[in-house]
């Protein structure tokens, strides 16, 4: 299991993100949006709260990835977040 | 008519390379197991009644090892049109030998022992929590006579860590479906730092106290008579 700071847990706990563990990613299903536990770990805590901040328009999915995943990827991750 | 053939998942195929790996990941882990032992037989005939050092094996299990593999992939997800990107050989770790040792200086003794013998082989030792912190294991991983198609590892840990692990693992490190909130909870995270650090301290005051016995070295000198 990845190891983070507990600071950076916390943001996304208080930003109404809850961790999947099967895949990896905290997510929230409101703003639709998803960092996996490799980009939190790579980007600071105002980083992480300016990425929370920003605004999509809540349709489509968004993940916040170090590598930007595939086609393939984000449709199982969507199927799986639901 | 023939029937339709499902498409076979990235799952599929590493199940099918799994089982095509079996016989060889079995010589490693004999061959493995042997060769350390060996290699541990001039500490073991030496240790004191209560010291340490066992040798144990395993062979990792199919969905361990595909889990394994998932959890490396950003997301934990395979991208499944591009199922070429996917090796089982990419792990260090299907074949396994783990050496728990007490106290820690047996634990340093196996371990010149084993990087004298092992000598190509590349160390990955498991972090501790902070940057500071000693590694929790020490890990090398390489190839064995017995195949060159498959990775083995090894391990030296501290006999209380690895001891503890037994249980921590199935809760904390990969738990089962109902308990992975405990395995989130930052308090158990927490407390699982302080029993391995509890646990460390009680292996720094052993040896603290037998460096300062002078029986200790009474008993070694009438042993070498």
């Amino acid at each position: 299991m990845s190891r983070l700071t507990g600071t950076k847990t916390e943001i996304l706990d208080g930003a109404g993100y809850a961790y999947s563990f099967d895949r990896q990613v905290y997510m929230n299903r409101k703003t639709k949006k998803a960092f996996s536990v490799e980009f939190v770990q790579d980007h600071s805590e105002d980083q992480i709260r300016k990425y929370i901040r920003e605004h999509t328009d809540g349709l489509e999915w968004r993940f916040y990835f170090n590598l930007p995943p595939s086609e393939a990827v984000k449709h199982e991750l969507e199927c799986a977040l639901g | 008519m023939p029937l339709a053939r499902p498409e076979r998942t990235v799952e599929d195929r590493l199940r099918e390379e799994y089982f095509d790996l079996l016989p060889d990941i079995r010589r490693v882990v004999d061959e493995l197991e042997a060769e350390v032992k060996h290699c541990l037989v001039p500490i073991s005939l030496r240790l004191d009644k209560y010291e340490r050092l066992v040798v144990t094996s395993r062979v990792k299990e199919c969905e361990s090892a595909l889990d394994s593999l998932r959890g490396r992939q950003e997301g934990a997800t395979f991208d499944s049109g591009r199922p070429e990107l996917y090796s089982l050989d990419n792990l260090n770790d299907l074949a396994g030998v783990r050496v728990l040792a007490f106290p820690h200086s047996r634990l340093v003794e196996a371990d010149r022992k084993l990087r004298e013998r092992f000598q190509t082989w590349t160390a990955d030792p498991v972090r501790g929590y902070d940057e500071n912190d000693e590694p929790l294991a020490l890990t090398y991983f390489g190839y064995c006579r017995a195949s060159d198609r498959i990775r083995a590892e090894f391990q030296i840990v501290p006999m209380l860590t690895a001891l503890f692990w037994e249980v921590e693992h199935s809760v904390i490190y990969k738990p089962s479906p109902s308990l992975k909130g405990v395995a989130r909870s930052l308090e158990m995270q927490q407390r699982t730092r302080d029993v391995l650090k509890g646990l460390k301290a009680f292996e720094d005051e052993f040896a603290n106290l037998i460096r300062r016995d002078p029986l200790a070295g009474k008993k070694k000198k009438k042993k070498r008579k």
